[in-house]
């Protein structure tokens, strides 16, 4: 590859919207270069075989969300550039101490019957809420998620003069006074179907003890049957769409780490690499990588107000909380305890371990927020039950995920360099407890991957971060990551922010890069031929 | 009284739209074109089982400046919103047997467009639908909705 001294676009990171926004932006006839400093693109769409050669495993994200939902999965032609999305029958489960364990469907017959054996009126309350939500996911996915985003006081005005919250059962401007604790006290009343719904949300990054958040938790439940597996690793996806923006022209090149965003005037004209390189930018550039990086790393100081470079030190929020992770090579799929009560539970992809009541996370989230380590409850997902590929055949692979913080009370994050085997052996002594097949015999090898290695593989992901940025009300829609850069744009001209810091938020959503793609084109007058209406 | 889908109707249509926007004060002056898709899906007697009535609107300020049917999709028309849903639900809106805002919020109407506008110019959105809705006393020939079975 021969690289140029110019092009029409550069963009400072290839995760999966980073490749986005350049992909739309060849496609619009632009010279486009993402950069990457790591070895390959993808960002956390990583997918390694850490443990055994041939045991493909999701470093990062392995949950795929949004698939059929946004825009650029059809836009950009994914499917066609060679991946393959499974929907898992029996999306996830809850097992709870007392042997009995609830699993949701992709069939909701089967979610509300397993449901109703804990309580029937609850399964109902969840059908309502469910066809409710699933009936509006639509609406907001486009009011909400792929838009550049609306100030909550606009959004909640709106859903004042329409009337919502006379129509609905769910949905009140009140929620955004609340959290997913009430919102679940106040619809539902067992506590295990409570607990698993809270869970739900804290996967999907919505602490369940957070005010404000019940604003949110709608939309989740509307998509809590949509979870994609990317068959071959999730790494896949990012290979698709690097093989869109290739085919249109644009370049991905790794190993090619941003030190400096040029700035002449007020105007980003360019980045500068490790190695010394100068690019140069004819009409922008932009960053996915995290704020701090982009704005306290690549621009000298004397390019941004004091004001602006105190707002990013002080105010940008990251997560109280980030995962460990625990991967396995194993020669057997887990054998449930549970499964005597659900048949099913053996099937699960995703198998949530032991957590009886919210109250249960509650007391987690307020020990992990100090610092502390919890007794493991891990979520457990086998992604080899839908994926043949994902391991050799007559053998699979395991993902145990367990909130964490990111610094220990004792010893900081460094100290989970010398904890990390042993907590690692802990979470799988938890899930044993759950599946008592899975035996020293069975799990051939299995590493960990801390939330310090998040930080250390993903540096965009400050503090282990993995949704870049908190997930709450001050922090969503417009405020996200500050009221500055809220719409993409930055105080520097032709500078923009594409990546998860931004609305939405993180996760394999494409919002950002979306979103960013929309301002992008607004200021400099490219055809939005996306936008089929 | 106009049939529905007939030439009279949409003329009354356009003239309760205008009405309506009038005494909104401070009307956004924005202009948009509006793609109404009313699929035929076997209950509605005014679209064919297999049928699609399509009809644009051009709203200028508020106000409804043209609206014409179409057979098919036309390239010419940059659109900006879409609304696309089964023939008796479009029916039970028109005769102001079902709620628009209801419709939208269960997915019976899919939208498409830019949904910010909409909700930054709810207040407007609301007198359109209400106007649609209930601005037209409409003559139903071959049965008024909600149709049984």
């Amino acid at each position: 590859m021969t690289l140029k001294d110019t092009y029409d676009a550069i963009i400072i990171g290839a995760g999966h919207n980073g490749l986005t926004l350049g992909a739309y932006l060849a496609r619009s006839g632009l010279d486009v270069i993402v950069l990457e400093r790591r070895h390959e693109e993808g960002g956390g769409l990583c997918s390694e075989e850490v443990t055994r050669a041939g045991f493909v495993h999701n470093m990062h994200a392995n949950y795929h969300t949004f698939v059929d939902m946004a825009p650029p999965v059809a836009d950009l032609d994914v499917r066609g550039h060679g991946i393959e999305y499974v929907r898992p029958e029996v999306q996830m489960a809850s097992i709870f101490d007392d042997g009995t364990a609830l699993t949701v469907h992709t069939d909701q017959e089967k979610t509300l019957a397993s449901m109703a054996r804990f309580n029937e009126e609850d399964a109902a309350t969840f059908k309502r809420l469910y066809d409710e939500a699933h009936g509006f996911v639509d609406l907001l996915l486009g009011t909400l998620m792929y838009q550049p985003p609306l100030n909550v006081k606009e959004l909640t005005k709106a859903l004042g003069t329409f009337g919502v919250e006379d129509r609905s059962e769910f949905l009140s401007v009140k929620l955004r006074r609340e959290t997913i604790n009430q919102f679940l006290d106040r619809h539902f009343k067992d506590e295990r179907i409570k607990a698993h719904l809270a869970f739900h949300g804290a996967v999907c990054s919505y602490t369940n003890d957070v005010q404000g958040l019940a604003i949110g938790y709608p939309l989740l439940v509307g998509k809590i049957d949509n979870w994609h597996l990317c068959l071959g690793g999730s790494h896949r996806l990012a290979h698709a769409l690097w093989r869109d923006l290739a085919q249109h022209g644009g370049v991905m090149w790794s190993d090619a780490e941003v030190t400096s965003v040029i700035v002449d005037g007020n105007r980003a004209v360019g980045v500068r690499t490790a190695d010394g390189i100068e690019l140069k930018a004819r009409k922008l550039v932009a960053s996915t990588v995290s704020v701090e990086q982009t704005f306290l790393e690549f621009i000298e100081p004397s390019a941004l107000s004091e004001e602006f470079t105190q707002d990013v030190k002080s105010k940008v929020a990251h997560k109280d909380w980030s995962l460990f992770s625990v991967h396995l090579a194993m020669n057997a799929f887990p054998d449930y305890i549970a499964s005597e009560f659900d048949p099913d539970v053996n099937r699960a992809w995703v198998v949530n371990l032991g957590v009886d009541s919210p109250q249960r996370l509650n007391d987690d989230w307020v020990k992990i927020r100090k610092g502390q380590l919890v007794d493991p409850q891990p979520n457990a997902a086998v992604n080899s039950l839908y994926d043949p590929t994902d391991a050799p055949p007559g053998f699979s692979t395991g993902l145990l995920r367990q909130f964490a913080p990111f610094a220990l009370a004792d010893g900081g994050e460094g100290a989970w360099d010398d904890l990390g085997r042993w907590y690692g052996r802990k979470c799988i002594d938890a899930w044993r407890r759950y599946a008592p097949n899975l035996t020293d015999d069975t799990i051939l090898d299995w590493s960990v991957f801390t939330p310090h290695d998040i930080a250390r593989k993903l540096p965009n992901m400050v503090k282990g971060d993995w949704m870049m940025g908190e997930i709450s009300l001050a922090n969503m829609l417009d405020q996200r990551p500050l009221p500055e850069l809220g719409q993409y744009r930055t105080p520097v001209e032709g500078l923009y922010m594409a990546g998860s810091t931004q609305h939405p938020h993180g996760f394999i959503t494409f919002g950002p890069g979306y979103n960013a793609l929309q301002v992008i084109a607004d200021d400099l007058g490219i055809d939005k031929w996306w936008q089929q209406i | 009284m106009p049939d529905v889908y007939t030439g009279d109707w949409y003329e009354a249509v356009k003239e309760a739209i205008n009405l309506a926007v009038a005494k909104i004060p401070n009307a956004p002056t924005d202009s948009f074109t509006i793609q109404v898709e009313i699929v035929g899906d076997g209950s509605s007697p005014y679209v064919p089982d297999d049928g699609v009535l399509k009809f644009l609107i051009r709203l200028e300020g508020g106000l409804c400046a043209w609206y014409r049917e179409i057979e098919d999709d036309d390239p010419t028309v940059k659109l900006d919103y879409r609304f696309t849903g089964p023939a008796t639900v479009f029916d039970e809106i028109a005769a102001a047997a079902a709620d628009p805002i209801d419709a939208a919020l269960s997915g019976a109407i899919k939208v498409r467009g830019d949904m910010r506008f909409l909700m930054r110019q709810a207040e407007m959105v609301q007198v359109l639908l209400e106007a649609y809705s209930q601005g037209v006393d409409t003559t139903w020939p071959k049965g008024r909705p909600p149709y049984e079975g």
